[in-house]
């Protein structure tokens, strides 16, 4: 056995990072499968607008938020507690796909969860410069990436946003982080996310199998997505020069070209997106009279969440279904957000509707 | 030249149905292993969550069993 494991090990070509035979997919997806079909049904929804933040953190404790709720309800109340036990149950929800993959699954798993980690970076340069409380910086980390949440409540408790950076000096984010100096937060936070997906699109190097292909069109469906909710934003705030629209939009989109779209005047705009597969999805919202994005971003996320499903069944043994339950998981947990922070500011029920993402 | 003491060595009726009833179960044997392996890995994974699948898991991985049940067939055959 030894023998064999060192002639297999050994040889230069096969990457036991990427090598699929190393992989345990059939038990990864349908794992996978069975966590998907205990996320909330969309029946619950409605049933959720209705109640309080009381009754809402009530019915998530019975739900599979049970223990990270159980766990926090001793340091923190209300919508607090929701948020830090959602933010624990995603972050531990990720943490168990990358334990329970292994080989090439893991290592793509692990390429896409890089989002949290650029998300956690994000949220503690904004938190200390805009002076929010540690406990207010500690709400929103999601521990789902590489750092570990203690490791960032460390970063979180210094001082300055200097000493955060300087933290993370042995990071691959440290050489664009080096160019931050408290002004250019915008621009630094645009340029952690094009890193983020170039990242991405190197882990998923040139796809050849039918499976990664899949993988990177998911992928690019959602820059796609959101280059367009960034275009409408654009447009609808009346920007449409090419150079201060181009550095906003990420490179890597599976249809659109955003060089070609942002400098059309709005209704020309409209006319060329009728050519694309995002069309259907937005006709009915995307009118010249248009007066809310809200209802039009959130049927384009309901697009790709329902793209990525379809897609999933196209290869169903492959890293494809994960991904689409990590998308959906985020999606609920988003949504669950949006309900009880929308309650607590008193938002009417209605408005609440229009911004959840229900499938 | 093969004489006849040396071919009746090699090809001897019994011993090449007694290898013929070998690789039928050997081979399909392996078989249902393979298919079994797939099966019963994503069974394990999703009786992981949901405790309640054991039974269809069980009974899915079994499935494959047919493969072998075969083979099994075919070298009674073989040697009846």
């Amino acid at each position: 056995m030894r023998l064999l494991e060192r002639l297999w090990g050994k040889k230069p070509s096969r990457k036991s990072d990427k090598k699929k035979g190393t992989s345990n997919y059939p038990y990864a997806v349908t794992r996978v499968r069975a966590m998907k079909s205990k996320l909330l049904p969309k029946e619950s929804y409605p049933r959720l607008l209705n109640m309080g933040i009381d009754e809402i953190t009530r019915f998530i404790q019975e739900s599979e938020y049970k223990n990270d709720v159980d766990e926090l309800a001793m340091k923190y109340s209300g919508g607090d507690l929701a948020e830090h036990a959602l933010n624990r149950n995603l972050a531990l929800t990720y943490d168990k796909l990358e334990r329970i993959t292994l080989g090439e699954l893991n290592y793509l798993i692990v390429a896409y969860l890089k989002r949290y980690d650029v998300w956690n970076i994000k949220t503690l340069l904004r938190g200390k410069i805009y002076n929010a409380s540690v406990e207010d910086i500690l709400e929103s980390l999601i521990a789902a990436g590489e750092f570990t949440y203690t490791s960032m409540s460390e970063l979180a408790a210094k001082a300055t946003y200097q000493e955060i950076v300087e933290a993370l000096k042995y990071s691959e984010y440290y050489p664009l982080l080096q160019k931050f100096d408290g002004t250019n937060l915008a621009y630094i936070e645009n340029e952690l996310d094009k890193m983020y997906y170039t990242g991405l699109f190197e882990a998923i190097g040139n796809p050849r199998s039918k499976d990664r292909k899949l993988f990177a069109k998911v992928v690019r469906l959602e820059v796609d997505v959101k280059n367009l909710i960034n275009l409408f934003r654009l447009k609808k705030a009346g920007v449409d020069q090419l150079d201060d629209i181009m550095p906003l939009m990420i490179e890597g989109g599976l249809e659109l070209k955003p060089e070609k779209l942002a400098p059309l005047p709005y209704e020309e705009f409209v006319n060329e997106l009728q050519r694309t597969q995002y069309w259907d999805a937005i006709s009915g919202v995307a009118g010249p009279d248009i007066t809310s994005l809200i209802t039009l971003e959130s049927r384009l996320i309901r697009y790709y969440l329902e793209s990525s499903t379809i897609l999933s069944h196209v290869s169903p043994i492959s890293v494809v279904p994960i991904l689409d339950y990590i998308i959906h998981k985020n999606n609920e947990v988003t949504n669950l957000r949006i309900i009880f922070r929308g309650k607590e500011n008193g938002l009417s029920d209605e408005l609440i509707k229009d911004q959840l993402v229900v499938i | 030249m093969v004489d006849g003491a040396t071919a009746g060595l090699f090809l001897d009726a019994a011993g090449m149905k007694a290898l013929g009833a070998a690789i039928a179960i050997a081979v399909t044997g392996y078989a249902s292993a393979i298919a079994e392996k797939d099966i019963g890995t994503a069974a394990i994974g999703a009786m992981a969550e949901n405790e309640g699948l054991f039974g269809k898991g069980l009974i899915l991985t079994v499935i494959p069993e047919t493969i072998v049940i075969f083979g099994l067939v075919v070298a009674l055959l073989i040697n009846a």
